[in-house]
C-alpha cells in the first residue's frame, strides 16, 4: 500500500470515529438537559482558542509526551509497563526531596532536580524489572500494583518533615503538603505571544526526536526492537533479555519520573502550584499511556497524540463552567478518548490479520 | 445432539460381529500434497493395532480423520458395521472414539480432577469426578493423586491424566498418537502394560501410532505400515521382525553414488580443491587448525521438565570441512541439540568446546560468538524476526559490522544487504521489505546468507530443506556442500534419510536423546539407519 493511501485512510478513520463520538456526546448532553453547542465551544476555547490557552495546553502536553516516550521504549522491548502514574509520582517525590533536603548550587539546581526526578522514576520501574527478571513476576502486574504502593509511600513521606512535609510555617492550614519551590529554582516559563509555558516543552520535543533516532538508527535500538519482536532470535543473536529488558524498563520509568519532576518545577495547569500534594500526578501517567497507545508506540507520532490529549484536558476545564453536570462532561471526555484510540486499534488488528494470513500462506 | 447420534437410530443398529472400525479408500489432500492416498484400515475389538511410519507418512492425518479433526476428500468410515460421517470430535466422542494426543491438552494451573472434568457440561460435582478418577486409576493401575496440580507433574503422569480423561468417557476405540515420545523407557513400559489391560479386559480396540520399531513389535497384535500416504504393508506382529519393518518403513534403497554425480559435485570438488590448495600455500598456519576437531560436544546432558533427559550424555566431534549428519526420527533430541547450539538453553552436564575453548551454554549469543552458525529447524522461532526488514534480518547477529560508535550507517546497511540479496539470490522487493512478505524459501535464504556471512567455523543446519520446493532444496544442498568444502564443519540435523545419506561424510543416529550409533558414509544405508532410528539394537 502506498503512503498516500495510508495517510488518507488514517484521516478517514479518525474523522469517522470522532464524528461518531461527538454525535453520541451531543445526544447525551441534550438528553440530560444540557446544551450541546456551548460544550463544544468551551472545549475549543479552553484548549486553543482563548488567550493563553495554547501555552497551557503545551504545558500539559510536555509531561504527557515524556510519559509516552518512556512507554514507547519499554514497549519496543516487548514489555508492558503500565505503572507510569506511580513512576511519575515517585519522580516528583525524588525531585521534591532533592529540592528541599539536598539542594544544588544555584542555576544547576533545576537540572539536578529534573535528573533526580528521572532517577526516582527509574528506581520505581526497576523494582518491577527486578521482580520480572529475578522472580519471573509479569511486569504488567508489578508495574500496575506499584502505582498504589507509590501513592501510599508518597503519602507517608508527606507526613514527615524530614522527608517531604513542609515545616509548620509554610504549611498553612494544609496537612499533607511539601514546601513551595522557590521562584529562582523553578523551570523558566517565557512568554511567547501571550502564551506561557515551561521550557521543558522543548526538552520533551528534543527527547522525542532523540528516542526516534535511537530506536531506528542505533545498534542498541536495533537490538531492543529485536528483543521485542522475537525474544528467542534475540537470545540467539546475543541480546540478553535481562540486561536489555531491565534497562528498557528503567528508562521508561526515568521518563515518567522526569515528567513528574517537570510538573513539579514547571508549574501551570493544576500541577500542585510548585508543591507536592497527594493526588499530584493527576492521571498524567495513565493518560500518557493512552498517548503512547494512540501513537501506536512510536516516538514522533506521540508528539501529536500528546498535544491532542492535552487539548482534551485543558478544554475540559472550560467545559465545566458551561453548567453541564461534571459527570456528563466526564462521559463526553471518555467518548472522545475512545474515539482517539479506536483507529490505531482497528489498523493494528487488520495489519496483524494480514501478516498472519501472509505468513500462513507462505509456510 | 450431533449428527452421529441421530444417524445411530438409522438402519439396523450396531452389528456385534463387525470390526470396530473399517476405513476404506480414505484420501486426503492438502494443497498439492497427498497426505493419505486410498488408505484402508480395519480395527478389531480386543486387539492392539500398530500403525508404523516415518514423519509425514500420513499416520496422523489418518487418525485425525477417525477422530473428526479432518474431513477426508474420499473414502468411507464404518463403525461397528454402520456407515458413519464424522464431522467433528464431538461426533467421534459420541461414537465412542477417543484419542490420547501426542501433545497434551491439559491446563497446567488446574488439578488432575479438574482437568478430567474439563469439557463436561452441566453442574460440576467435584466428589463424583474425584471418585471416578480414583476408580479408573485403581482399575488400570494408573496411580495418580486427583488433587495434584497438573503443572507439577512429570510428562509420564500428565499422560496418565490424558488417558484417564479418555477412559472416563468409556470409549470403544482408543487411539494413542506417538504416546512414548515424551516418556522415559520405564514410563513407556508401564504404559504398554496399561494398554494391554484396556484391550484384554474390556474388549476395546486400540490403535498405537508410532515410528519406533521395538515398541510396535512389543506392544501390538497387528501392524499397518505407511509410507508417503499409502499403506505399504500390513501383517500380524508375530510375522514381523525389526529388519523387515525398517525396510518397509523407509522404502527403497537409493543409489547414493549416482545422486552425488547428478548434483555435479565432482566438478565443484575439483575446483574447490584447487582453491583450497592455493589458500594453504598462502597461509600454512591455517592447516594446523583443521587437524583437531573444531567443535567438541562432550558428554552433554540436558534435562527437561520433570527430569526427563532430552539429551543424554551426547558426545560428538566435528572436524573442519566435514559434514556430519544427525539422523533420527523427530522428537528424539535433535531440536534440543539445535537449541543448545543456538544458546537458547543451558546444559545440565558436559561441555561444548569450539576451537579448544569452552563455550558458556545458554548465555545470550555465546555460541554465535564462538563461531557456530545455525540454520534453525523452525526459522520463525529463532531464525528470523518476521516484523523486521530483510536488511535488518541479515544483520541480526552482527549489527556492529555496519555501525560506528553504536550508530548504524544506513547507507552501509542497505549496501551490505543488497550485496547479500544478490549473492544469495533472495527474492524480495528490496532490503526494506518486511521479512514476512517473503516466501519460505527466500526466508530460508536470508537465514543462510546471514549465517554464512558471519564466517562461522561450524554450521548447524537443522531440517534445512523442510517445506522447500525442489529448486530451493537443490540450492540449499549445494550451498551446504560448498560450505563444507570451504573448510566449515557442518552438522546436518535432518529426519530426511535421503538428505543425510546424500550429504554426510559421517552419520550419527539419535534416539531418545542419545546417540545410538555412528556410521561412516560408506557403511550407511537406509536399512541400517532405519533400524537404529527405530531404537532397535538388532
Amino acid at each position: 500500500m502506498t503512503r498516500g493511501v495510508r495517510a488518507a485512510e488514517w484521516v478517514v478513520l479518525y474523522a469517522l470515529s470522532i464524528v461518531v463520538a461527538l454525535a453520541i456526546s451531543s445526544v447525551i448532553v441534550e438528553a440530560t438537559g444540557g446544551d450541546w453547542w456551548p460544550v463544544l465551544e468551551a472545549l475549543v476555547d479552553g484548549s486553543i482558542k482563548a488567550p493563553g490557552r495554547w501555552g497551557e495546553t503545551l504545558g500539559v502536553a510536555a509531561p504527557l509526551l515524556l510519559v509516552a516516550l518512556g512507554t514507547v521504549i519499554s514497549a519496543k522491548a516487548g514489555l508492558i509497563n503500565i505503572g507510569q502514574e506511580g513512576q511519575l509520582l515517585m519522580g516528583a517525590a525524588f525531585a521534591v526531596y532533592f529540592s528541599f533536603r539536598i539542594g544544588g548550587p544555584g542555576p544547576l539546581n533545576v537540572v539536578l532536580l529534573l535528573l533526580f526526578g528521572a532517577l526516582g522514576g527509574a528506581v520505581w520501574a526497576s523494582a518491577a524489572g527486578l521482580l520480572r527478571y529475578w522472580r519471573g513476576v509479569p511486569e504488567v502486574l508489578s508495574t500496575l500494583l506499584l502505582v498504589f504502593v507509590a501513592i501510599q509511600a508518597v503519602g507517608y513521606g508527606l507526613k514527615w518533615q524530614w522527608l517531604l512535609l513542609a515545616d509548620e510555617a509554610s504549611r498553612g492550614n494544609r496537612n499533607l503538603v511539601s514546601e513551595q519551590l522557590a521562584k529562582n529554582n523553578r523551570i523558566p516559563r517565557p512568554d511567547i505571544f501571550g502564551n506561557e509555558f515551561p521550557v521543558t516543552v522543548y526538552v520533551a520535543l528534543a527527547l522525542a526526536l532523540a528516542v526516534a533516532y535511537v530506536l531506528a538508527r542505533t545498534v542498541w535500538g536495533f537490538r531492543l526492537r529485536m528483543l521485542g519482536h522475537n525474544p528467542r532470535a534475540a537470545q540467539r543473536s546475543g541480546v540478553s533479555s535481562t540486561v536489555y529488558g531491565a534497562t528498557a524498563l528503567a528508562i521508561g520509568g526515568a521518563f515518567a519520573g522526569l515528567a513528574g519532576a517537570a510538573m513539579f518545577a514547571g508549574g501551570g495547569f493544576s500541577f500542585g502550584n510548585y508543591r507536592l500534594v497527594p493526588g499530584f500526578s493527576d492521571n498524567i501517567g495513565w493518560t500518557g499511556l493512552l498517548v503512547a497507545l494512540m501513537a501506536r508506540e512510536r516516538a514522533l507520532p506521540a508528539v501529536v497524540a500528546a498535544f491532542v490529549f492535552a487539548m482534551l484536558r485543558t478544554g475540559a476545564g472550560f467545559v465545566n463552567s458551561t453548567g453541564v453536570e461534571s459527570r456528563i462532561t466526564d462521559v463526553v471526555q471518555g467518548l472522545l478518548v475512545l474515539a482517539l484510540l479506536v483507529p490505531p486499534a482497528v489498523v493494528f488488528l487488520r495489519d496483524r490479520r494480514r501478516a498472519r494470513a501472509a505468513a500462513t500462506e507462505r509456510v | 445432539m450431533t449428527d452421529a447420534t441421530t444417524e445411530m437410530t438409522g438402519a439396523g443398529g450396531p452389528d456385534p460381529s463387525a470390526p470396530a472400525v473399517e476405513l476404506a479408500g480414505i484420501t486426503k489432500r492438502f494443497g498439492g500434497i497427498v497426505a493419505c492416498d486410498q488408505v484402508d484400515l480395519t480395527l478389531h475389538r480386543g486387539r492392539v493395532h500398530g500403525i508404523l511410519g516415518e514423519n509425514g507418512a500420513g499416520k496422523s492425518t489418518l487418525m485425525k480423520v477417525l477422530i473428526g479433526l479432518v474431513l477426508p476428500d474420499a473414502g468411507s468410515i464404518r463403525i461397528d458395521g454402520q456407515p458413519r460421517t464424522i464431522h467433528d470430535p464431538l461426533a467421534a466422542a459420541a461414537l465412542g472414539i477417543a484419542m490420547v494426543h501426542q501433545h497434551f491438552s491439559l491446563v497446567d494451573q488446574l488439578t488432575v480432577w479438574e482437568n478430567v472434568a474439563l469439557g463436561e457440561e452441566g453442574r460440576l460435582k467435584s466428589a463424583g469426578v474425584r471418585d471416578r478418577v480414583a476408580a479408573i486409576s485403581r482399575q488400570y493401575g494408573l496411580e495418580i493423586d486427583p488433587d495434584a496440580r497438573v503443572g507439577d507433574l512429570t510428562a509420564g503422569l500428565r499422560q496418565r491424566v490424558e488417558i484417564i480423561k479418555c477412559l472416563r468417557r468409556d470409549p470403544h476405540i482408543l487411539v494413542f498418537d506417538e504416546p512414548t515420545s515424551v516418556l522415559t523407557p520405564e514410563e513407556s513400559e508401564q504404559l504398554f502394560g496399561t494398554l494391554r489391560e484396556v484391550v484384554a479386559a474390556e474388549d476395546r480396540a486400540v490403535v498405537l501410532v508410532s515410528h519406533k520399531l521395538d515398541e510396535v513389535l512389543h506392544a501390538t497384535d497387528e501392524i499397518t505400515i505407511m509410507r508417503q500416504g499409502r499403506v505399504v504393508d500390513r501383517r500380524p506382529t508375530s510375522d514381523a521382525d525389526a529388519r523387515s519393518l525398517a525396510r518397509a518403513m523407509v522404502g527403497r534403497e537409493v543409489s547414493l553414488r549416482s545422486e552425488r554425480a547428478a548434483f555435479g559435485l565432482a566438478e565443484i570438488e575439483e575446483a574447490d580443491r584447487e582453491r583450497e590448495a592455493e589458500l594453504q600455500d598462502q597461509q600454512p598456519a591455517q592447516s594446523l587448525d583443521t587437524d583437531g576437531p573444531v567443535l567438541r560436544i562432550e558428554g552433554v546432558t540436558v534435562q527437561g521438565r520433570g527430569g526427563a533427559r532430552l539429551l543424554d550424555d551426547i558426545s560428538l566431534d566435528l572436524r573442519a570441512g566435514e559434514i556430519v549428519g544427525v539422523a533420527g526420527v523427530e522428537g528424539n533430541g535433535q531440536r534440543v541439540l539445535g537449541d543448545l547450539l543456538s544458546s537458547l538453553i543451558p546444559l545440565d552436564a558436559g561441555r561444548v568446546v569450539v576451537n579448544d575453548s569452552e563455550v558458556r551454554s545458554g548465555a545470550p549469543g555465546a555460541m554465535a560468538k564462538a563461531g557456530i552458525g545455525v540454520i534453525p529447524e523452525d526459522r520463525h522461532d529463532s531464525g528470523v524476526v518476521l516484523d523486521m526488514t530483510v536488511a535488518e534480518n541479515l544483520l541480526l547477529v552482527d549489527p556492529h559490522r555496519v555501525a560506528r560508535h553504536g550508530v548504524m550507517d544506513k547507507g552501509q546497511v542497505i549496501e551490505t544487504a543488497q550485496q547479500m540479496i544478490e549473492e544469495f539470490d533472495i527474492g524480495c522487493s528490496g532490503p526494506d521489505a518486511p521479512l514476512w512478505s517473503l516466501s519460505g524459501g527466500n526466508q530460508q535464504r536470508v537465514v543462510l546468507a546471514r549465517e554464512l556471512a558471519a564466517e562461522p567455523d561450524v554450521l548447524v543446519a537443522a531440517q534445512p530443506t523442510r517445506g522447500l520446493d525442489v529448486g530451493a532444496i537443490e540450492y540449499m544442498t549445494d550451498r551446504l556442500r560448498r560450505t563444507a568444502v570451504d573448510g566449515v564443519a557442518v552438522l546436518l540435523i535432518s529426519s530426511e534419510l535421503e538428505e543425510i545419506l546424500d550429504l554426510s561424510d559421517r552419520i550419527v543416529v539419535m534416539s531418545r536423546g542419545r546417540i545410538v550409533g555412528e556410521l561412516s558414509h560408506d557403511d550407511a544405508n537406509l536399512e541400517t539407519l532405519g533400524l537404529l532410528m527405530g531404537g532397535s539394537e538388532g
